[in-house]
């Protein structure tokens, strides 16, 4: 396999540097996060690092790690992916099966494999794979004008909901219902029947409620509830999102400086290094910093869409859509849930919250999308 | 592959951006209304989660005697507190601690709930409070096996000499309620301790000082994480009292532990030198924490350990009366010293009324002198009877009868002087309104509706020795700040001069002197070693009638006297509730408290401790 020179030529700098943008900001911030002052900086090869911030330091051997991940998806052609796209779900979907046995107990839930050197988080790429299956599956159907109708669309929503079940066997709600999202707004990029989506959305009015009874544990219950009324239960349920609160509010405008915010800093603030780094973020660089963050996602998923729309085949186009859906939600999410507009879910800010798993996920899935945009001016089945 | 649809799929992935904007507007509105329209508010929260304000008490200012003798002080008061976040197991824990120190698990526990829902972190909870030495010695070898549990000290209010002059130095205890609501304790704070009684609660704003303040930065643990100021606290003023540390004890020694009161006065300034009052407390109970029971005990007692009786109990005075209707009569002309009159025993009024002298048989012909001398009755009738009631009303408020003294410690008791316009006042019936001839006799003995509190009769009997000034009675000498900086010296006095010859008072003065140092005098006694001078005074013996606790055949005691004759420097006054008479019981205290003030300084200073 060698690289064309064409292919070369029409790489996304831009893109790249989006990314690179995102991924330092997050390491400022996560230093910021996982600082220690009493730290007596860290040992690499000998050398004596005055890095107080295991967090960061941690999240530098991850993005290493991640680099080449990118390195080498930028070679895999999406005629590959293609190919191994059903027996990729199908090993996620065994590994989704054994972490419920093998897996990790941490917090009450199984979600993690312990490799030794690194916690693996299957989830994480089962979501990867039914973007792939779903991309496969949704582009092997032939146009239809008016959309697809369910039974069209048997298979697909068969490949969403097998993980999503699992995922919230776990329990994981906010990995299950963001592989729900993203898969079902696949399906609805796709296109789909007007008649079949008024249909989905009646079912969807009883299953939400109905979900409330039987599917939601009751400590997901009190998020919920957390969300209306934080202050009922300030230092349970409520407790995450009144001091996120606190912290994004106390940032202001231009934030209380790098290491300085007392929320953070003095631990008032959960998960801050990971599911709440963006509270981090708007602490202490304000609504300045916190606009900036935006903004760079906001250019980093247009960049994306923009890939997506010079796609010659609905395969490429769908899977960059995945992709896209699953950094978009994962942000708003995230974001929505720091902010105080949607119930504390565990799940991470891409490339900025510390973690294995998602980081890698997201490299290995921005170095799809950018092998994907290298090869926009080639035949899908050509030179490479 | 190709796809003949691949333009129509993804010309729809523009369209996203839409989606995209719009969540990004909904987020900058978020965190516009979050960070800048409630910055502030949010900004106050998160500074409100990371600091915390300590205050420090400060010492409370010492309380000296006289000469610098320490009376009060503060002594350091250790405590076992746990810290819950430090415990691994807290019910172990308070076992293996009651086994320790042999208190039982539910009172070491009992403090642990009462301190609530309270996020501590890494604040104690103090469990044992006042630890003994023995205590702290076995919780410090068995440190390593009682996490979380830690020794602290802070200060106690420590009254050296446990109830001596109790009602005098008062107690301090928590503040309360409705003092957390009056003005004139702006700015305390819930549980401080205040002064609540006698010269703790009267001093207050001097012996208080003035608490530090530490600013703290606290994690969400609420572990110390740095301070961020530390405002000094500055300890109290020093207060030097009035009282003489030696002739205290010599009160509170003679009196032992009958019921009555004795007072010594500096009749020159005003200053008290002792003040007994007895039963007594220990301000010390008030320090440590008072159980409810021993409260009640202490406000339910009928024997009223909490009234100072020297100023706030009432009680007739018996012959002591007899030298105020002596210079009436003097002052008056109506009698002279030569003047004698004859005591058959009795006294009559009308046919059908008898007052009685003590002397069955009579005292025969007395003159002034030796009818104080002999406190005889009907010497003292007759010349009540001549006077009157009104003139004796007159001399008796003359001298303070009937009026607080002055002394501003505590509210006091007025006692009461009858005359014909109080009888009209306090009577309803019109029979009751008039002053009946028969009532004036009792008066004019120090019986009848007369009563006086003993700090009343102090006062005057200090304005014979001082040659007929009134004092004001005082407690303090001086105050000054914990570095010796004088702020207040009250030794300087202002006295009232009374209208009254200094003849009359000599008159009178001469009969006292008889008291005690003539053969049949009833007061001999309260005679001291001669190398004081001589001590005059008079004794009077009382029926117990406005007291509530009356049983019968007790009388009350009384001496008062003062000494040296010619250069007055004591006025001291004794009274025994429940005593045979005033010759027997009241006279040796008054002369062991005189002798001690008097002799003060011919022993080394062996008792007092100087700070």
């Amino acid at each position: 396999m060698g690289i064309d020179r064409r292919l070369l030529a029409s790489f996304d700098w831009i893109l790249l540097f989006n990314i690179l943008a995102i991924i330092s900001l997050g390491l400022v911030i996560l230093y910021s996060a996982g600082y220690n002052p009493d730290s007596n900086g860290i040992l690499v090869f000998g050398y004596n690092l005055p890095i107080k911030s295991a967090a960061f330091a941690k999240q530098l051997t991850y993005l290493a790690l991640g680099f080449f991940i990118f390195l080498f998806t930028l070679f895999i052609p999406p005629s590959f992916l293609q190919k191994i796209a059903y027996p990729l779900f199908i090993i996620s979907f065994l590994a989704l099966i054994f972490v419920l046995t093998l897996g990790l107990l941490s917090h009450g839930s199984k979600r993690w494999f312990d490799l030794g050197f690194i916690h693996v988080q299957p989830s994480e790429f089962a979501k990867f794979s039914l973007i792939l299956a779903l991309a496969k599956s949704l582009s092997s159907k032939s146009y239809k004008i008016g959309g697809y109708k369910l039974r069209n669309l048997f298979f697909p929503f068969i490949l969403i909901f097998l993980p999503a079940a699992l995922i919230l066997k776990q329990p994981d709600l906010g990995t299950a219902l963001s592989v729900i999202v993203i898969g079902c707004s696949m399906i609805l990029f796709f296109g789909i029947n007007l008649r079949s989506l008024i249909l989905i959305f009646i079912l969807s009015c009883f299953v939400v409620p109905s979900s409330w009874y039987w599917l939601l544990k009751p400590y997901q219950k009190r998020r919920v509830m957390a969300l209306i009324n934080p202050e009922a239960d300030p230092l349970g349920s409520g407790y995450h999102i009144i001091q996120s609160k606190i912290a994004v509010g106390s940032g202001g405008l231009f934030g209380k400086g790098f290491l300085n915010g007392t929320q953070a800093q003095l631990e008032f603030l959960p998960e801050r290094s990971t599911d709440f780094v963006f509270s981090v973020l708007a602490e202490e660089w304000g609504f300045a910093g916190c606009i900036l963050v935006l903004l760079l996602y906001f250019s980093l998923m247009n960049r994306l869409l923009r890939v997506a729309y010079q796609t010659k085949d609905n395969f490429s186009c769908l899977l960059v859509v995945g992709i896209t859906a699953m950094v978009f939600f994962h942000v708003v999410i995230n974001v929505g849930m720091v902010l105080g507009l949607f119930p504390v879910v565990g799940l991470p800010l891409p490339l900025f919250s510390y973690g294995g798993s998602s980081l890698l996920l997201t490299t290995f899935s921005m170095g799809i999308v950018m092998g994907i945009s290298m090869r926009r001016f080639s035949y899908f089945s050509g030179t490479y | 592959m190709q796809d003949r649809h691949s333009s129509h799929l993804s010309s729809k992935a523009k369209n996203l951006n839409l989606i995209l904007l719009l969540f990004f507007c909904v987020f900058v509105l978020r965190l516009w209304n979050l960070q800048i329209i409630k910055g502030e508010y949010f900004l106050d929260r998160s500074e409100n989660n990371r600091r915390r304000k300590i205050y420090i008490p400060p010492p409370r200012g010492l309380i000296h005697d006289r000469n610098g003798a320490v009376l009060v002080k503060n002594r350091p008061s250790f405590y076992v507190e746990l810290v819950k976040e430090d415990a691994e197991n807290i019910h172990g824990t308070i076992q293996l601690l009651s086994e320790l120190t042999g208190r039982s698990v539910d009172e070491l526990k009992k403090r642990l709930k009462s301190s609530g829902k309270v996020k501590t972190g890494s604040q104690g909870i103090p469990i044992i409070l006042d630890a003994d030495f023995e205590e702290l010695i076995k919780v410090k070898a068995n440190q390593y096996r009682l996490r979380g549990i830690r020794i602290g000290a802070l200060p106690v209010r420590y009254y050296l000499n446990e109830d001596l002059a109790a009602h005098i130095l008062g107690y301090i205890r928590e503040i309360n309620a409705a003092q957390l609501l009056s003005p004139k304790f702006a700015g305390y704070r819930r549980s401080d301790l205040v002064g609540q009684y006698g010269v703790e609660a009267k001093l207050e704003d001097y012996l208080q000082g003035k608490r530090g303040e530490k600013g703290i930065i606290v994690n969400a643990k609420g572990s110390w994480v740095r301070e961020e100021y530390y405002k000094q606290e500055k300890p109290g003023h020093k207060l030097f009292l009035t009282i003489d540390l030696k002739t205290q004890i010599a009160a509170e020694k003679a009196l032992a532990n009958r019921t009555g009161v004795v007072i010594a006065l500096d009749p020159n300034t005003g200053g008290i030198l002792a003040l007994v009052s007895k039963p007594s407390f220990s301000p010390n109970l008030f320090a440590r924490e008072l159980s409810e029971s021993q409260w009640n005990n202490l406000i339910l007692s009928p024997e009223k350990p909490l009234t100072n009786r020297g100023v706030q109990g009432i009680y007739p005075p018996g012959s002591l009366f007899k030298v105020i209707t002596a210079v009436a009569g003097l002052e008056e002309g109506i009698i002279s010293n030569a003047e004698k009159i004859n005591c058959p025993g009795y006294y009559s009024i009308g046919k059908s009324r008898r007052f009685k002298c003590h002397k069955e048989g009579g005292h025969g012909l007395v003159n002034m002198t030796e009818a104080i001398e002999k406190s005889c009755n009907v010497y003292f009738y007759t010349l009540g009877q001549r006077l009157g009631i009104d003139r004796i009303h007159r001399y008796a408020s003359m001298f303070g009868f009937g009026e607080e003294t002055g002394f501003d410690l505590m509210k006091e008791a007025r006692g009461l002087v009858p005359s014909r316009e109080w009888k009209k006042k306090a009577y309803s019936k019109p029979e009751d309104k008039r002053w009946y001839p028969g009532e004036t006799p009792s008066v004019s003995i120090g019986q009848g509706a007369l009563s006086v509190t003993p700090l009343q009769m102090v006062k005057a009997i200090a304005a014979f020795a001082n040659g007929g000034f009134l004092v004001k009675p005082k407690i303090v000498n001086s105050i000054e700040t914990s570095l010796g900086v004088k702020l207040k010296d009250e030794t300087s006095v202002a006295l009232e001069s009374l209208p009254i010859n200094q003849s009359s008072i000599n008159e009178v003065v001469n009969g006292m002197y008889n008291v005690v140092n003539s053969e049949a005098g009833t007061g001999r006694r309260a005679r001291i070693h001669p190398k004081y001078g001589y001590l005059v005074g008079k004794t009077g013996t009382a029926q117990k009638k406005s007291l509530n606790l009356e049983k019968k055949g007790e009388r009350l005691a009384w001496f008062t006297g003062f000494a040296p004759k010619d250069n007055p420097q004591i006025v001291a006054l004794a009274l025994v509730e429940s005593g045979e008479g005033g010759g027997f019981d009241s006279a040796p205290i008054v002369k062991e408290v005189v002798e001690a003030f008097l002799g003060r300084f011919d022993s080394p200073h062996d008792l007092v401790e100087k700070d």
